[in-house]
């Protein structure tokens, strides 16, 4: 198993190397000038001939594209063109708001999604049951987050007032807590920040996790479909177990190597998913900083980022390979 | 314990935790004055570096310049002055020299010390020598040299006679001053740890979510009622909206004003603050590009914009004013012009004259996907057809679109922005032969009529101190704009921002009681949390 999972991080690097180079690429071949899009309608001749050497815009591309390597091998992706921040600090303070709502999405995605397909596929023949399900899936694919997100925030928001309408919560504060060690210290102080992050994060997660269901019930639903006509839950039923046992212990359990599947390519659906949920709930977080740094062609910023998200999603799927021996022990790594 | 077991105590205990999340914990916070804006986030702090709205509507809250648009008849007007950090200033006999004396007493934040004329010296040469990141060195090129008489007084030297030079002194843009002490300690650091002299100083920035800013109790004027302003990074205005009825937000800094937003904001019981002279939306005619080289083509071009159908579709009612001329109201040398009225009939008439009875197909015109743009130029689109005249779009990124009509790809191009309030500032810019853009040579100058007949008079002007001459000779520029038909003026469109009037007090009319440029307010130390 080390020797697959490090083969398989090996083999990571030439495509993370590939991804940084078609974004490297992609954005110079992007038309539009940084600086004609810092200075918008100011923009004069002088002026954007001193801002494109400033931000070293003017050495010939090849010396760029080294130095953008060289630098990010040092995890120094350079500094924002628009804010001055250094990109790995900006992605640093970024990347724990989009972490969690990308957790917390996923747990409402699971605990909808996954009883709605498996539900679904076992009254397949009880329209009653299944078609509701199925609707209320469907409605999940065709409801924008954007749409939803408001709709949530004019609800629970502003009518119930029951949660805040920006923002994510003090996340910065419950980590500076957890590196100082100062949750021991505060334990209140600390669950408070916790609960303010928590209730922050109800409706966004509702948003991205709900619209997100329905691609999971849809995928669960066709693996459950496809283990439940498999011959050892034929068996099973014969034997005379009971229903309930033998979508539990037989099922269930052999569901999950597709589930896992689907978990891979949920990250990546998710990562997307943050963009328009960030931007609609007016959380920071990575999906909103990348789509603001290609439209105003950050590119330290907008590479950092991609860098960064195709580094998640080549981990997750890492893992999640690793877990299919761990759920399924007929599975060996070579 | 079984799995589902677990699952529910991790669900109570979550759920716990977000109950104790909603516990409001009463503090000192709840007594405090505090002013909530929902605008964009800035790019920068540093006020001399960024060209955004809403960087220049924050630096307000922190800068100061030597002077600032006067309050005349409890309004702010934009064409005149009056001191601000300055005290008094003399101009030489030959109007080179201007010697200005500094207020005492002015203090920078953060224990920065008193404003000195080297912090006065430092601010405008950073620009003039085009320190990295610094945007508006190009409108302080007037000036040859700065001495520091002493720490009370400063002499600035001009390359010569600058009639608008106390104008280039507001606090706005390259007019602010900034702390040398700070800068030189602080480097690239000051972009978000800036130091004036304004109302509020900088207290802290969590990107992408707020900024904020606290009172400065040894601000120059006295230290402001409100006690900290939140700035929060809220790009959607749906989300502004929802903010401003919750209470979320008290002042709101819109992406644009449509006639919806506004209802929305009038039912909801709050107010939108109009200052002129805002933005103005206005197509330029590259006059040397065919078909438009033929001045009947342009005037053609013209009489096919229903300019009022164009103000009312996109700004109905009072949320702008259709446009009287090719220089804006509120801009020193103003004056109203004729313009060829709406009549596609004429305008057929002259193209089947100019060549063109069947009129002409303009391919791969490029207009910005960002803004005003798309909805202007579709509505121009469908009243050109009437006419004959195809316009195939091509919509693009903001950003292309800059680059596009610096290569002169657009034939003719529609355009917006503020300047500096006057007319030399203005014309220089859109209509002098050195601003003619050209990728042969580089020049990425915005004269986009590619206009050639003003250059003598925006000489004369620059010399001329007869104020009463000045604006003769603007007036006469406008007359030959109207003459040669190169500028079509379509809207002014004022800054606009939505208050809540139960919240926050104003102390100039909602309706253009004040004029300003990006930022809105120019005095936000006069606004008052109410409660």
């Amino acid at each position: 198993m080390f020797q697959y999972a490090l083969r398989r991080l090996l083999i990571a690097v030439p495509m993370l190397l590939g991804a940084m180079t078609i974004v490297f690429v992609a954005m110079r071949i992007l038309p539009g000038d940084p600086c004609v899009a810092m200075m918008g309608d100011q923009a004069t001749g002088g002026a954007l001939a001193d801002c494109t050497r400033n931000l070293g815009l003017d050495r010939p591309l090849a010396v760029q594209y080294v130095d953008y390597l060289w630098r990010s091998v040092q995890f120094d992706f350079g500094k924002s063109f628009r804010q001055g921040y250094p990109v790995s600090d900006y992605i640093g303070r970024m990347f724990p708001h989009t972490f969690v709502l990308v957790m917390a999405s996923a747990v409402v995605a699971a605990l909808v999604g996954i009883p709605i397909g498996i539900i679904s596929a076992l009254k397949r023949r009880s329209p009653l049951i299944d078609y509701p399900l199925r609707i209320i899936a469907l409605l999940g694919l065709s409801m924008p987050v954007f749409w939803l997100g408001i709709l949530l925030l004019i609800v629970f928001s502003l009518h119930f007032d029951l949660f805040p309408l920006i923002g994510g919560g003090d996340l910065d504060g419950v980590i500076a807590m957890i590196g100082s060690g100062e949750v021991l210290s505060y334990p209140w102080d600390f669950l408070r920040a916790v609960g303010d992050v928590l209730h922050h994060l109800v409706l966004p997660a509702f948003a991205l996790g709900f619209t997100l269901a329905a691609t999971v019930s849809r995928l669960s639903r066709s693996a459950m479909l496809e283990v439940i006509s498999q011959d050892y839950i034929r068996t099973a039923r014969a034997k005379g177990q009971r229903e309930r046992l033998v979508v539990y212990k037989h099922a269930l359990r052999n569901m999950m190597v597709p589930l896992l599947t689907i978990i891979g390519i949920f990250v990546a659906i998710a990562l997307t998913g943050t963009v328009l949920t960030e931007t609609v709930f007016t959380r920071p977080g990575l999906g909103k900083m990348l789509v603001d740094a290609i439209g105003a062609r950050d590119y330290p910023l907008a590479q950092g980022a991609i860098t960064v998200f195709t580094m998640i999603i080549i981990v997750v799927n890492l893992v999640v390979d690793l877990l299919y021996a761990v759920v399924d022990p007929r599975i060996t790594f070579r | 314990m079984s799995r589902f077991a677990w699952l529910a105590i991790c669900l109570v205990v979550l759920s716990a935790l977000t109950v104790v999340g909603l516990v409001h914990v009463p503090d000192a916070a709840a007594q405090k004055k505090v002013l909530n804006i929902a605008a964009k986030e800035p790019d920068t702090l540093d006020p001399h570096s960024s060209t955004l709205g809403q960087s220049q509507a924050i630096s307000r809250f922190m800068f100061r310049g030597l002077t600032r648009f006067a309050i005349k008849d409890g309004k702010v007007t934009t064409a005149e002055v009056e001191p601000d950090l300055a005290e008094s200033w003399t101009l030489s006999p030959e109007g080179t020299i201007w010697t200005i004396k500094l207020k005492k007493g002015v203090q920078f934040h953060k224990g920065y010390g008193e404003m000195t004329a080297e912090d006065v010296k430092f601010s405008f040469e950073r620009q003039i020598s085009k320190a990295p990141g610094t945007r508006y060195g190009v409108n302080l090129d007037v000036i040859k040299s700065i001495e520091v008489v002493n720490p009370q007084t400063v002499q600035i030297v001009l390359k010569a006679f600058d009639p608008i030079f106390l104008l280039r002194m507001v606090g706005y843009q390259q007019g602010y001053i900034v702390s040398k002490k700070a800068m030189e300690k602080l480097g690239d650091g000051f972009k978000w740890n800036p130091v004036g002299t304004g109302p509020f100083y900088f207290d802290r920035h969590s990107p992408r979510e707020k900024i904020v800013l606290k009172a400065f109790d040894k601000f120059v004027g006295g230290r402001p009622q409100t006690d900290e302003v939140n700035w929060f990074d809220v790009p959607e205005d749906a989300t502004k909206l929802i903010g401003l009825e919750k209470g979320t937000f008290d002042l709101l800094y819109p992406e644009v004003v449509t006639a919806d937003f506004a209802d929305q904001v009038k039912k909801m019981g709050s107010i939108i603050d109009r200052r002129g002279p805002g933005g103005q939306e206005r197509f330029y005619v590259n006059m040397t590009k065919p078909p438009f080289d033929d001045i009947r083509v342009r005037k053609a071009f013209m009489h096919a914009i229903d300019r009022k159908a164009i103000k009312e579709t996109m700004y109905p009612g009072d949320l702008a004013r259709l446009a009287t001329s090719c220089v804006p109201p509120g801009y020193f040398g103003h004056v109203p012009m004729k313009f060829p009225e709406y009549n596609p009939e004429l305008a057929k008439k002259l193209l089947a004259e100019a060549g063109h009875p069947n009129g002409f197909t303009i391919k791969n015109f490029f207009i910005s996907k960002s803004f005003f743009y798309p909805k202007v130029l579709t509505l121009a689109q469908e009243q050109l057809k009437k006419v004959g005249i195809n316009v195939e779009l091509q919509i693009v990124e903001h950003a292309t679109y800059h680059e596009n009509i610096r290569k002169n790809l657009d034939p003719f191009v529609l355009y917006g922005g503020t300047r500096i309030t006057d007319a030399d500032a203005w014309l220089s810019l859109f209509f002098e032969s050195t601003e003619i853009p050209d990728p042969a040579t580089g020049n990425k100058g915005t004269n986009f009529a590619h206009y050639k007949g003003m250059d003598d008079l925006l000489a004369a002007g620059r010399v001329e101190r007869d104020v009463k001459k000045r604006a003769a000779i603007y007036a006469e520029t406008q007359k030959r704009l109207e003459r040669d038909l190169v500028c079509l003026p379509l809207q002014d469109v004022p800054n606009q921002w939505a208050r809540n009037p139960k919240r926050v007090s104003a102390p100039f009319s909602p309706d253009y009681g004040e004029f300003s440029l990006h930022y809105s307010y120019n005095y936000p130390e006069m606004l008052k949390v109410l409660n």
